[in-house]
């Protein structure tokens, strides 16, 4: 297999040559058609590079597997190419927050409990495209990787990312939702760890990133017991669910009074937002 | 109001005007005599550019590393609602659990115009001043505006907390380390004196100054970890300072009114946007207004080696108290003069003029050379 690969190489290397005489030479139909070999053979080394990858016995590195975390499956493969398309992962993320989440949290879970990460930049252009196929053709999909909504404005919140086929309430964020939906994460990442059957160091460690905000959740990153952080992050949603459940109730009801399907989904058109705002001073004042 | 506007984007030219902001704010009142980087400063010029055009560039501003850090270290305090800061603030304001609220105020609805994010800060800000019912905790980016020179700059700290007597504090950000628990004065200075005029504007805003605490909150990471670690300044003296140095500024106007009529920095871009203005031909207007030049300068002022190139004969140069320790003398010249005996004494220097002399003469004695 690698034979093949380096034959492939040198290949590659004379067509390079042959390309930039052709292109001092001015000949420009020669250098096209080159052009054209030289790619060819790049896709082809490609080719044979991952197949040489695949046939390679794969020692140590287990993966984690996704039916631990209650995920549907695992990203397993060979890291550079997921088997699953990016908002297939950040619906496996999400699904497992259950609230909506920022694009660095969203990579984080994935790493975590699914083996494989992407950077968060990878994810703003997501959501703009969710929104053209849904317009193209509404209800399409099964999901859309979605906006949560400001309670206020009804505006996308900044930087969150949700999943449509949640219900309007857990998709609003009124001014305790951050923290209340920072509770929930905390338990569901609390109750993902203790389902793993091996410890996974990246796991425990997102676990700590959520038991250090958390009054008596853990004191100490080696020694964290999930099912105290679970605990611990119940007893403090418990304070702010009421209120919040209110401000979120009221949100969703405007919303889905006031707005039509896409606006419901990602929100309200930023034109309006000043004509919106000046309302709800009005409002206020 | 409209000519003052206009006359100052004449000043500036073509270029985008630069705004106001903590930073500013608080090297201008630190020297508050300075016509130069008030005019400067209020007609948007950007300073670097011009000092830099005229042959003194200044090794000035925030390198790209500790901005990038900086931003990293807030992007992780403010992350899930804030989180890590909320957990900080309740060690350190006691605040109690059902306090958590976070507001957002870095954009309105997806729209940014300051005008706009600032309507909603003041009318959000003001709901909570008034009633006293629990409904705001935490407000990540509020903007605030600080009348200066007769002009409004926007503000924007990093977090403002509204903590449980009534009372809202301000919190800043900073990514400077607390090593050991101490932390590099200077910057712990500067950051006491910005975050001193996000209270005044705050006050400013309220129109309430026992609304705003004068303790304000500053957040740094810890020893070379990027955990953070929260303490308490005291920013009294500084609100002080900084109100007396703000009601001292000239009013621009009075300042533009000295100035000659077609005076401007515009550097005369071509297409392709390279200046053609002679850097002579600049410096020369740059030097119709006139500079307050001290050492302090190098620290705050990106004009800073031009200042002090054109401060060459001036004892200011060598800093408050030498020139003090020199009779108040104005000149290097004179001082030098006077030292050698050389320079006929004004009557109102002959008592300095005979200490200096013999000051040089001890000198010549220890040393053996001649000033």
């Amino acid at each position: 297999m690698s034979e093949g690969v380096e034959i492939l190489e040198r290949r590659l290397d004379r067509l390079r040559v042959a390309v930039r005489e052709a292109v001092i030479a001015g000949e420009r139909d020669r250098a096209s058609a080159l052009r054209r070999e030289l790619r060819q053979a790049e896709q082809e080394w490609e080719q044979a590079l991952a197949q040489a990858a695949e046939s390679l016995p794969r020692a140590g590195e287990p993966g984690v597997s996704g039916s631990q975390a209650g995920g549907p499956r695992a990203a397993v493969g060979g890291g550079d190419s997921p088997l699953l398309p990016l908002r297939e992962q950040v619906y496996e993320a999400l699904a497992l927050l259950a609230v909506p989440a920022a694009p660095r949290l969203i990579a984080t879970v994935h790493e975590a409990f699914f083996a494989t990460t992407f950077p968060g930049s990878k994810l703003t252009s997501l959501k703009r495209d969710e929104e053209r196929s849904f317009r193209t053709a509404p209800y399409a999909r099964p999901y859309y990787i979605c906006a949560a909504l400001t309670a206020d404005l009804l505006a996308p919140a900044r930087g969150l990312l949700a999943v449509s086929t949640w219900p309007m309430e857990c998709r609003v964020i009124g001014s305790l939702s951050p923290r209340v939906d920072f509770l929930t994460a905390a338990i569901n990442v609390a109750a993902a760890v203790e389902r793993l059957t091996q410890p996974v160091p990246a796991a425990r460690r997102l676990l700590w990133r959520f038991a250090a905000s958390i009054p008596g959740a853990a004191e100490d990153a080696n020694r964290i017991d999930p099912r105290r952080v679970i605990h611990a992050a119940e007893a403090e949603r418990e304070v702010h669910e009421p209120g919040d459940r209110e401000a979120r109730g009221a949100g969703a009801r405007r919303a889905r009074e006031q707005l039509d399907e896409v606006q419901q989904l990602f929100g309200a058109p930023l034109r309006t937002a000043a004509t919106q705002a000046g309302r709800t001073q009005g409002r206020r004042a | 109001m409209k000519g003052t506007e206009a006359r100052l984007a004449r000043i500036r030219g073509r270029a985008v005007p630069r705004n106001h902001n903590a930073r500013t704010i608080a090297a201008l009142a630190s020297n508050p005599g300075c016509a130069r980087r008030a005019i400067l400063d209020a007609a948007g010029v950007d300073k670097q550019r011009i000092a830099a055009f005229t042959g003194f560039p200044a090794p000035f501003g925030q390198s790209r590393f500790a901005l990038a850090r900086g931003n990293a270290f807030e992007a992780q305090l403010k992350a899930e609602g804030a989180a890590q800061l909320l957990a900080l603030l309740r060690e350190q304001l006691n605040l109690p659990i059902p306090k958590a609220h976070y507001d957002d105020l870095t954009e309105v609805g997806g729209n940014t115009s300051p005008e706009l994010r600032h309507a909603r800060t003041k009318s959000l800000l003001l709901g909570i001043a008034r009633n006293t019912g629990d409904n705001g905790t935490m407000f990540d980016h509020p903007l605030l505006r600080l009348e200066v020179g007769g002009r409004y700059a926007y503000l924007e700290p990093d977090l403002i907390a509204f903590r449980v007597e009534g009372k809202f504090s301000v919190v800043e950000v900073k990514s400077f380390p607390v090593i050991d628990g101490q932390a590099d004065g200077e910057k712990v200075a500067a950051a006491a004196i910005q975050s001193a005029v996000y209270v005044l504007a705050l006050r400013d805003l309220l129109g309430d100054p026992g609304a705003v605490h004068h303790e304000t909150i500053l957040v740094c990471p810890e020893n070379f970890s990027s955990r953070p670690v929260a303490a308490k300044l005291d920013v009294r003296k500084q609100l002080a300072v900084l109100c007396r140095q703000l009601s001292r500024l000239a009013r621009i106007d009075d300042l533009l009114g000295l100035l000659p009529p077609g005076l401007t920095f515009d550097l005369d871009p071509d297409d392709a946007g390279v200046p053609r203005r002679e850097p002579a031909d600049l410096a020369g207007a740059i030097r119709t207004v006139g500079a307050r030049y001290a050492p302090e300068c190098l620290n705050t002022c990106e004009m800073c080696f031009f200042c002090r190139d054109e401060a060459r004969d001036d004892t200011a140069r060598l800093g408050k108290s030498t020139r003090e320790e020199l009779g108040g003398i104005e000149h290097i010249a004179a001082v030098l003069g006077f030292a050698r005996g050389t320079g006929a004494p004004d009557p109102a220097l002959a008592e300095a003029a005979v200490t200096l002399r013999a000051a040089a003469r001890l000198r010549a004695d220890v040393l053996g050379e001649a000033v």
